[in-house]
């Protein structure tokens, strides 16, 4: 999605609504993104495209707003000493070599099936992705609810894996871990394959820290901020190059999404570890759903399946609608466990 | 402090509250001196306060050099009588029983309550002895909100009422790439500064519990029963 950009680009002029529009969407985005670490991009292109904004641009600005959330996001968490900045350095520069090796699958497709036949692979992609992984986090994070007993470090998975020596191996310290190099290629790679594919590398990025890597949610969250960084910075750069930024629409949406980064990014210093692995589990999972209804209208553009207009248009809009709701459910459920947390606190604090 | 204030009560002594800046010179454009003049009238208001509650004259003197020499000079000095020195936490003692005439109390906290290392936002920044003065956080943190909110509207008002001019640039591609890109950033220090003291400024801030901690270092340990701890504050005496 890195293209290069040939038409003349069009550059729309902001009314009131569309600010307090993106503002909202930014601060929304950024409290789930400072949370789980990503995620909340993806509903910004779709909702800027709906403004009228040419979908290049759309997608650009989209990017160069998501790497100085997720720096300052990193940042932030940092100081509460979550992030492994080895980690997320290592895993940056792979993901940038992923999301690279994205771009050309995504070029391979539309130039063999065209526009509906690449949308059409996104939106397989998207359900796929988030299915799976998707459910795979809901039934962890549902254990360790029930158990209720802390979480162990990492799965057998991620045990085996950093039992086996080949060379070279690395150690991370503030992740408490020791894995060879040739495993954490692989999970970078595909964060960034899916972050050209999908725009949101983390719903990867994330389960494959926290389940291949072996680190803690939190640690895996945070860490994921810097990746996102990299890739965001490396986006940026490209799209900017052709100079489809539109730096309004990307300074409107920061204002709103930094505000929300540094609330979730405090967030994650009061919940307990499983909040994270639920808060992404939902919002993914919702978010297939949302995939699901857009598969109709590029089916017909393909000509494999032939519904009718009106009912396109609808899916299309409860799609979009379904989007915004993971979104809103993701920030209420961080905004709700925030306060209660904090409130329990005071008055443990106040009794003591 | 409150140590000096009782023991002044029981001894129907008045206190002279000496405030030394050990590094007057030190090199940071006055930062530090003014940190160190805004935490002694802070905690001279906060000494002042607890000392009226108990009828106990103080008296403050702010001073600067090496902290032995410092007490030296003020028990030789004209007009007063020191009995004996209470030196807080942090201070080395040495430094000051060698050369006082007096004897010099250290006060010992069981529970760690000297100073207000924990409410100083800048402890991480000053390893040593700064980390005690208590500098209003809150306060900080509000001034921090309006300087940077300020600057982060000026860069947005001049970004929207330039609109024109910085689209036509800003599109240019190119090396003109590094246009958004460097806004951008600064966007993220300026707002990243702003929204964070906001948080922190509206008493959202991360948990005391926690923070600082990984989730590694959160496993759960065994309960043991609480034991009261004396949280009086003692004196050793070191003559």
């Amino acid at each position: 999605m890195h293209g290069p950009v040939t038409e003349v680009i069009q550059f729309i002029d902001l009314n009131a609504y569309s600010i307090i529009f993106l503002f909202l969407v930014g601060f929304i985005g950024g409290l789930v993104s400072g949370f789980i670490g990503s995620g909340g991009a993806f509903v910004l292109t779709p909702g800027m495209m709906s403004l009228g904004v040419p979908g290049t641009v759309a997608v650009a600005s989209n990017m160069c707003h998501k790497f100085p959330k997720a720096l300052v996001g990193a940042i932030k968490r940092f100081k509460y000493g979550q992030v492994d900045l080895k980690l997320g350095l290592i895993m940056g520069v792979f993901a940038e070599i992923g999301v690279q090796m994205g771009i050309m699958v995504q070029r391979r497709i539309l130039e063999s099936f065209g526009e509906a036949g690449s949308n059409l692979y996104v939106s397989f992609i998207f359900v796929m992705v988030l299915v799976i992984v998707g459910s795979f986090v809901m039934r962890d994070a549902m254990k360790i609810k029930k158990s209720s007993g802390p979480a162990k470090g990492g799965t057998t998975l991620a045990k085996r894996l950093q039992q086996i020596e080949l060379w070279p191996m690395i150690t991370f310290k503030t992740a408490n871990l020791r894995i060879s190099m040739w495993f954490l290629v692989p999970v970078a790679l595909a964060t960034g394959m899916l972050a050209a594919t999908i725009a949101v590398g983390g719903f990867i990025g994330v389960p494959g820290l926290m389940y291949v890597i072996g680190a803690t949610s939190i640690v895996a969250s945070a860490s994921e901020l810097v990746i996102a960084f990299v890739m965001g910075l490396g986006g940026t750069l490209i799209w900017a190059y052709y100079g489809s930024v539109d730096i309004r629409l990307v300074m409107i949406i920061l204002a709103g999404s930094l505000f929300g980064v540094q609330l979730g990014a405090i967030g994650t210093t009061y919940v307990k570890d499983y909040m994270i692995k639920y808060v992404m589990a939902v919002i993914m999972l919702i978010v297939a759903v949302s995939r699901f209804f857009a598969i109709p209208k590029y089916l017909n553009q393909l000509h494999v399946t032939s519904f009718n207009e009106a009912s396109v248009s609808i899916m299309t809009q409860i799609s979009f609608a379904v989007m915004c709701f993971a979104l809103l459910t993701g920030a209420s459920i961080i905004l709700f466990s925030l306060f209660k947390a904090r409130s329990v606190e005071r008055a443990v604090l106040a009794g003591s | 402090m409150e140590y000096a204030v009782s023991v002044a009560k029981r001894m129907h002594c008045s206190i002279l509250a000496a405030h030394i800046n050990t590094l007057p010179f030190y090199r940071d454009g006055g930062k530090r001196s003014n940190l160190f003049t805004t935490a002694m009238q802070e905690s001279a208001a906060h000494f002042a306060h607890k000392a009226a509650a108990k009828e106990v004259a103080v008296e403050h003197i702010g001073d600067s050099g090496k902290i032995g020499k410092a007490v030296n000079r003020l028990c030789h000095s004209a007009g007063r009588r020191i009995e004996f020195v209470v030196i807080d936490q942090g201070i080395k003692l040495e430094e000051v029983a060698a050369q006082s005439p007096v004897p010099v109390f250290t006060v010992k906290y069981p529970q760690n309550k000297a100073g207000l290392q924990a409410k100083t936002s800048t402890s991480h920044l000053f390893p040593k002895g700064v980390q005690r003065m208590p500098t209003a956080t809150k306060k900080r943190h509000l001034q921090n909100t309006i300087v940077f909110g300020g600057l982060t509207a000026a860069l947005y008002a001049a970004v929207f009422t330039n609109q024109e001019v910085v689209m036509t640039y800003f599109t240019k591609g190119g090396l003109f790439a590094a246009l958004p890109v460097g806004l951008v950033f600064a966007v993220s220090y300026f707002h990243g500064n702003f929204t964070s003291s906001f948080w922190s400024a509206l008493g959202i801030e991360s948990s005391k519990a926690t923070a600082g901690k990984t989730a590694e270092i959160r496993e759960e340990r065994p309960v043991k029963a609480p034991v009261r701890k004396d949280t009086r504050p003692r004196a050793e005496l070191q003559a």
